[in-house]
């Protein structure tokens, strides 16, 4: 009995605090966004337009770590008997997503333009049994400065 | 709306860009593939179930993709990549990106 | 690419999620799952019932010599009550179509139980014996768990209840609570196919004392003894007994409908 009362409360605790961390989470990715909208950010080789002279050509990147909630990992190891979209996992990657290239974007405030945009993502386990799971993502790219005038 | 891999589209020309879109779709097998992998892990083979599946979930996420770039009012992506990864234990997630671009 | 002009969107709706509710989803899978694992109880049932129809009696024995017997530590040596005991089964096997030895045990507990264990030795509780009077009562109970025997009850309840918690630590792992509550005994999965056993097991038994006896009286002796006992009316249906006053009127229907008489007993 102590066994489903404790599974209980940490579905109710997961399911939660992890609606409301993803809606605040998006709230801030969207106003980010808004705000960054400007930034050209493309993932070819060579820059957009021409604006004069390049001043600075330089690796940038952001990433983040975002861990999983007891909720979702529940809803996943239901959907492996049945199959299917595991939904509970595409809020969790997109936002780490965005976050990432946001964390990108902010980390050069004078650039012009990000070429050359990659996205790398892996998960990070503790073990089989005790699988503390979190999706981790790195976004990286050249941000490009021109010469004044 | 086409895809391309290139930085530029053979035979047309890039007129205005939009920025980065992308797609990306995690599913998770069911208990019966999984007992047809096993027993594959001991005879070998192309396990054709998951094939089906990742090629089913890369279909989705590209379609995911096609249909931010058309929100943006693209008309082509170009620069397409994709990565798998496993986000939970027997899920994989697909991840498409690339440049939206109108292209005349 | 070089001429390209950038404009700056962002997409108005966000297509990589899906929007519908996570709970409605969470109680959808849960409710497959849960039948899932009925099902497959259910089906396992029909195999155990199988399996159990090829175990004859001498079988029994020999799978179960090996094995501890349940309640080994709580059994009451006492040669006489045993004996008597022992002489009561005997004279009333043939009456149940019971062919092979029945051995009998006493063991202690403050609850009136008895029990038709694997391999042939019938358990009655130091409690039962203390309460029933008379021993038309105390037959109709041994004629209750003798009739177990004759439809290898006791062998289907354990299978279900191997499969039961099989089930269960497939699903919660062997460590869980739940894993280690259905472990020892059948416990409220199979409780409905019990109830149906049982209610058979009373109609054989209450035809035996007819015939050993010539009459019924007595038989609900333990029943009404009981009846004073509280039962959990909500955890009924999970109980693997019937109700008792069901139990009684039971008995009472097959008494009329059979034309049984009620003459005096004799005390035990």
């Amino acid at each position: 009995m102590g066994d489903l009362i404790v599974f209980l409360v940490l579905i109710s605790l997961g399911y939660g605090f992890g609606k409301w961390n993803e809606a605040s989470h998006y709230k801030s990715i969207d106003r980010r966004e808004k705000r960054l909208v400007y930034l050209p950010t493309t993932n070819s080789r060579k820059p957009l337009g021409e604006n004069g002279t390049v001043q600075r050509a330089y690796l940038v990147s952001g990433s983040v770590v975002i861990s999983v909630d007891y909720f979702k990992r529940i809803l996943a190891g239901l959907r492996n008997l049945f199959g299917g979209s595991v939904r509970s996992y595409e809020t969790l990657v997109d936002r780490a997503r965005r976050e990432a290239i946001l964390r990108m974007k902010e980390s050069c405030p004078k650039a012009k333009q990000i070429i050359n945009l990659r996205v790398e993502t892996s998960s990070i386990y503790k073990g089989r049994k005790n699988q503390i799971g979190s999706v981790e993502v790195l976004a990286y790219g050249t941000a490009i400065e021109y010469e004044r005038g | 709306m086409f895809t391309t891999n290139t930085e530029e589209i053979p035979g047309k020309t890039i007129t205005r860009c939009f920025g980065v879109v992308s797609g990306s779709t995690v599913r998770a097998k069911h208990a019966g593939r999984d007992l047809m992998a096993s027993l594959k892990n001991i005879f070998g083979g192309e396990l054709k179930g998951y094939t089906e599946l990742l090629c089913e979930s890369r279909d989705e996420a590209i379609e995911r993709m096609k249909s931010q770039a058309k929100q943006m009012g693209a008309n082509a992506i170009v620069n397409v990549r994709f990565s798998t990864s496993s986000v939970a234990a027997g899920a994989a997630e697909i991840y498409v990106y690339g440049t939206a671009v109108a292209a005349e | 690419m070089k001429e390209a002009k950038f404009q700056g969107i962002l997409p108005t709706h966000n297509d990589n999620v899906s929007h519908d509710h996570p709970l409605k989803e969470f109680t959808t899978l849960l409710l497959g799952a849960v039948g899932l694992i009925l099902l497959a109880y259910w089906l396992l049932g029909f195999a155990v019932d199988g399996a159990v129809a090829h175990i004859s009696p001498e079988t029994e024995e020999q799978l179960f010599a090996k094995f501890d017997l349940p309640l080994a530590d709580k059994l009451v040596d006492d040669p006489e009550d045993q004996a008597r005991l022992q002489h009561l089964t005997d004279q009333l096997r043939p009456f149940v179509s019971v062919a092979y030895p029945v051995k009998v045990l006493i063991f202690k507990s403050s609850m009136a139980n008895a029990f038709a264990l694997p391999g042939g030795y019938m358990a009655i509780s130091t409690e039962m014996l203390a309460k029933v009077k008379s021993e038309n009562g105390l037959a109709f109970v041994i004629a209750h768990e003798l009739a177990h025997f004759h439809n290898r009850d006791h062998l289907r309840g354990m299978g279900r209840g191997i499969v039961m918690t099989a089930l269960a630590a497939a699903v919660t792992g062997p460590n869980s609570s739940l894993s280690r509550l259905l472990a020892p005994t059948s416990q409220f999965g199979q409780a409905q196919y019990s109830q149906a056993r049982e209610s058979l097991a009373d109609q054989t038994a209450i035809t035996a004392l007819n015939g050993y006896y010539g009459h019924v009286g007595g038989v609900d002796e333990f029943f009404t003894q009981m009846i004073g006992m509280p039962e959990h009316p909500v955890l009924q249906p999970f109980a693997s007994h019937p109700q008792l006053k069901r139990r009684i009127e039971r008995l009472e229907q097959l008494r009329v409908k059979n034309g049984w008489q009620v003459k005096a007993v004799t005390p035990y």
